[in-house]
């Protein structure tokens, strides 16, 4: 064998194993990845939530069109692993059936029931909901919540959250949310859900042409339950 | 092949500068086809990889493959081969990463990819028939 030719070989076996060793390299990049659990900064399904609230208007915390008859308002705790599963079970169909067609608009509020961390969590959903994307927040939050009161509602978190919902100025985002006037907002939400006799997260209310003022619904078992509240409220229950 | 490779990493370094640019600030790349595919991929958390903007790390690789291209000899032929394996192994985990956790595809990083696969394979034909051969 020529010098050029055992050279030619050698090549030829560094850049196999360069090919192998960069298989095993992406394989363990995605086996890793797909184990996500969580309260982590790496986010799961901003795709599907764009989706799911795309051509519904926004304003604050509140989700559909202004001049829909019947409030729904959802009490809740970004914490909450039930508020996780109405928001991913419940929710979405309420949306569909009553929010998108304009005959209901749902509304978010703080209840800070599950630790501290809420608080600043809840002021970080009203500070995007400023800027357009408080549902979008809110529901990215449910997706990716980690276990209630372990710490992982870091600045770092809430960030990621932010990001992955659009939130399009992050500087005035992260001014607002450390503001007075949003921290006061959400325990004015808190107050207000106490005073309704809540007890707990989520609890659902709601307001139209046939109730008088905001109705408590409690918890209901499911979103039919909650589009007969809506029915009920315009009055065709 | 040099000729190919040097057209290809040109036009990299183009997507890759482009991208970087406009996801630079608040802002994202134009989704030529509309929808928000973009915007929700360059908002998403994997946009940047320790701190710094994942179309930067491509920039580099195009510029390095580039380099590759334009220079003889064994050593390129193997910078070329080495530096196309690893921009091909990122970009299928980038397209994982878009398909399976952002749920959404945008189209400058499937551009991207597309020509970073050109460059390997380039760069592999490059490889395999002039290794070890005079420059």
């Amino acid at each position: 064998m020529s010098g050029d030719e055992a050279r030619r070989k050698r090549l030829l076996q560094v850049a196999s194993a360069a090919v192998f060793l960069a298989i095993v390299a992406v394989a363990v990049l995605i086996v890793l990845e797909s184990g996500g659990s969580g309260g982590d900064t790496n986010l799961e399904d901003a795709g599907a939530i764009t989706g799911q609230l795309e051509g519904i208007p926004q304003k604050g915390l509140e989700l559909g069109r202004p001049e829909a008859k019947v409030t729904l308002v959802e009490f809740g705790d970004l914490q909450c692993p039930v508020c996780k599963g109405f928001s991913e079970e419940i929710v979405p169909e309420v949306i569909d059936s009553k929010v998108r067609s304009g005959e209901a608009r749902i509304e978010f509020r703080n209840y800070t029931i599950i630790s501290q961390e809420s608080i600043p969590a809840g002021a970080a959903a009203i500070a995007a909901g400023r800027q357009g994307r408080g549902w979008d927040y809110l529901e990215l939050f449910y997706r990716n919540q980690g276990v209630e009161a372990s710490g992982y509602v870091t600045d770092e978190f809430m960030t990621a959250i932010a990001r992955g919902a659009g939130v399009p100025d992050i500087a005035r985002w992260n001014r607002d949310r450390k503001s007075a006037a949003i921290l006061g907002e959400v325990e004015a939400q808190t107050a207000e859900a106490e005073k309704l006799g809540l007890t707990g997260t989520p609890s659902f209310a709601v307001e139209g042409p046939a109730t008088s003022g905001l109705e408590t619904l409690g918890t209901p078992s499911s979103a039919g339950a909650i589009e007969e509240a809506i029915e009920a409220a315009q009055g065709r229950g | 092949m040099r000729a190919i490779a040097t057209f290809v990493a040109s036009f990299g370094v183009g997507v890759a500068i482009y991208i970087a640019i406009a996801d630079s600030g608040d802002g994202s790349p134009v989704c030529l086809a509309g929808g928000n595919g973009c915007e929700t991929v360059a908002n998403s958390s994997y946009s940047h990889l320790l701190g710094v903007d994942v179309a930067i790390f491509g920039i580099v690789g195009y510029l390095l493959l580039l380099a590759a291209a334009l220079l003889r000899g064994d050593t390129a032929r193997m910078a070329g081969f080495g530096v196309s394996l690893a921009g091909f192994g990122f970009s299928v985990y980038l397209t994982y990463i878009e398909l399976f956790k952002i749920e959404a595809v945008c189209q400058w990083c499937v551009l991207s990819a597309v020509l970073m696969t050109v460059l390997f394979g380039v760069n592999a034909v490059r490889m395999v028939g002039y290794a070890g051969r005079p420059a």
